[in-house]
């Protein structure tokens, strides 16, 4: 048996060189959409650390994401930083807030942590977002722009850089969920499933549950505030439109609905939540039998809703999780095959 | 003076709707565990079905105002239970077995589902126009401050509603099932207690107060798809201040938090100001005093 940390890196390293490929062949808007989805990559792969790992709900993933965006747009506008620093400073602060929202989780968990999440995403999609005590922090009405800003000497605008960005973008994801599979079989993964299965026993064991449990909401939401961090640089502005509370509610949904166990079922998510309302608007209108037709967003958020009642409905684990199950069963009867071939032999 | 007794006025007929909202929230979960996210939702797409009959078509002329407010309540109503009656049906009746998590995240599909499906009908329009139960000419004067009869629609059937559903679940059979489902599904049907009609009952019952709740706010806010479907943040907030258990607790967690989030509008002029109170509310209520009825769902 290999060491499982090369294997793993061999398969990054494989993912990486497969997928850079992609989008050089895409026109903008379809570039656009492939950065798009590592972003929303990024919101999935936090709920997969702590939904999947830990067992913590959230409906406020796209909050974490936007306070990246915004922090990143900031610090750019208002201080001419170098788009470097404003990832860093997004991921921070998306740290901080993650760290914030874990203080009343010491006390709850299951639906009261819903509750609790999806009110932290509505305060902020219909407060901090849009009032106009905090212009400082998202730039007024207009939001921030952030043309002109460049990242490792590239100059980051939105017609021309968007593969730039992608690569970047895909290097890093790839980089997370190799460090996320890493603490899934650390010490600290232990400790996460321990919660995860009952915070009771995990306590009883010597689990720090006050520092493991703000530990992964930190995380959680840093993973998300990267992603985010990322977003002016990728649309060329920020507005609180793409992190409000239904973005949250569909980041939940679609973690749920593609595994939220598994860590290839996020970048499956993001691929989903990012691709397909943009083509379903592109190609979803026309005429068949004289009756024109129009396919619009909602029709996806639709799609979503009854696609996730059903999947919970018959496959708990979600769809990556039901071809995982799949895969690992037919390997066992392959192997028991062969195994029972050499006995007999 | 005067005018804090006119707040207090808009936060009591605000915080009536709070109640209406909580009370179906409350119901659902004590009968099926099931805490419904989607609850916002199902009372909007009933709202917009009244609506529809009201302002979306033609009317004959010889049809009388008030024949016209009536017919529009009763199909939004019966549009209610039928919405009630299908999600029981086709959703919630095959996870009763299912953690309470994973039935919570199933009503965020809904949630989802309802609010897309309205939006494409009504699309994303602000709507101003509504649905008066007394006419809006109906205003009394008292010492100074004006009352509308809408207002006094609103607290008198979250009220009446309130001590209604109480005394349903105490005294005829089928309420003294819902509270034995409630207690212990599985002891509930070894007694004979039929917990699929109960399950259809909650879902009715909450499915026509959530409609209930969106056609009587109508009248005081410009109300879209997004708006009326995220009023769930605040009825959970009342729905926690009564423990998720308690109906009259509940109705007086509503009106205090209409009041709450009312008072500070004369200072502060921001849309998101109110829901920030209402997660300070959510937060001080789990934190604080754990809901009574949380063990009954998780277990």
């Amino acid at each position: 048996m290999m060491n499982g940390h090369l294997v793993r890196l061999v398969i990054a390293i494989v993912a990486f060189l497969a997928l850079a490929w992609i989008p050089i062949g895409f026109d903008v808007g379809l570039r656009f959409d492939a950065a798009l989805s590592l972003v929303w990559g990024f919101g999935i792969l936090s709920l997969v650390l702590l939904t999947g790992y830990v067992g913590q709900i959230s409906l406020c993933q796209a909050t974490f994401a936007g306070v990246g965006a915004y922090a990143a747009g900031m610090v750019v506008n208002t201080f001419h930083a170098g788009y470097i620093v404003g990832i860093i400073v997004g991921v921070i602060a998306a740290f901080a807030l993650g760290i914030l929202v874990g203080l009343p989780a010491l006390r709850l968990r299951g639906i009261t942590l819903a509750i609790v999440t999806l009110g932290i995403a509505l305060v902020f999609d219909k407060y901090v977002f849009q009032d106009h005590i905090f212009d400082w922090f998202t730039g007024g009405t207009g939001g921030w722009r952030v043309d002109g800003a460049t990242l490792l000497g590239l100059r980051a605008d939105s017609s021309t850089h968007l593969l730039a960005a992608y690569e970047v973008l895909l290097a890093l994801f790839i980089l997370t969920a190799l460090l996320m599979v890493n603490i899934h079989q650390s010490g600290a993964g232990r400790r996460f499933r321990a919660i995860r299965d009952s915070e009771l026993a995990a306590a009883t064991m010597g689990v720090n549950l006050t520092r493991y449990k703000l530990l992964a909401f930190g995380l959680s939401a840093a993973i998300a505030g990267l992603g985010g961090s990322f977003y002016p640089l990728v649309a060329g502005s920020v507005s609180p439109q793409p992190f409000w509370v239904f973005t949250s509610l569909q980041l939940a949904a679609i973690a749920v609905l593609m595994g939220v166990r598994y860590v290839p079922a996020a970048a499956l998510g993001g691929v989903f939540l990012a691709f397909v309302p943009d083509i379903l608007t592109r190609y979803g209108h026309g005429t068949v039998a004289g009756r024109s037709y129009d396919i619009s967003y909602d029709w996806f958020s639709l799609a979503l809703g009854v696609l996730l009642i059903a999947q919970l409905i018959l496959l708990p684990d979600g769809v990556w999780g039901d071809i995982h199950a799949r895969a690992v069963k037919a390997w066992s009867a392959v192997r028991m095959r062969s195994e029972r071939r050499v006995s007999v032999a | 003076m005067s005018e804090f007794a006119a707040y207090t006025v808009i936060g009591l007929s605000v915080g009536g709707i709070f109640a209406l909202a909580a009370l179906g929230i409350v119901l659902i979960y004590r009968a099926t565990g099931v805490l419904n996210f989607a609850h916002g939702a199902m009372g909007m797409f009933s709202t917009f079905v009244a609506w529809q009959i009201f302002y979306g078509w033609v009317h004959p002329g010889w049809l009388p105002g008030w024949a016209l407010t009536a017919s529009a309540i009763l199909v939004g109503l019966v549009f209610a239970v039928v919405l009630g009656l299908v999600l029981e049906f086709a959703v919630f009746q095959w996870v009763r077995t299912r953690p309470p998590v994973t039935k919570a995240v199933i009503t965020i599909g809904v949630l989802l589902a309802l609010q897309s499906a309205a939006s494409l009908i009504w699309k994303n329009n602000q709507y101003h126009l509504p649905i008066y139960i007394a006419p809006q000419a109906w205003t009394f004067q008292v010492a100074g401050v004006p009352i509308g009869a809408n207002q006094i629609v609103i607290i008198v059937v979250a009220l009446g509603l309130a001590f209604g559903l109480a005394a349903f679940l105490k005294y005829t059979r089928l309420g003294r099932s819902m509270r034995a489902v409630s207690d212990d599904p599985v002891s509930a049907s070894l007694w004979a207690v039929p917990v699929g009609k109960v399950g259809a009952v909650s879902w009715m019952l909450g499915s026509v107060i959530a409609a209930i709740a969106g056609i009587l706010i109508t009248p005081f806010i410009n109300f879209d798809t997004t708006s009326l479907t995220l009023i769930i943040i605040d009825a959970l907030a009342a729905a926690l201040i009564g423990g998720l258990v308690s109906l009259p607790l509940t109705v007086v967690g509503g009106f205090v938090l209409g009041l709450l989030e009312t008072y500070p509008t004369i200072w502060i002029q921001s849309l998101g100001f109110p829901r920030l109170i209402a997660l300070l509310v959510i937060i001080f209520v789990l934190i604080f005093r754990a809901p009574r009825g949380m063990p009954v769902a998780t277990r």
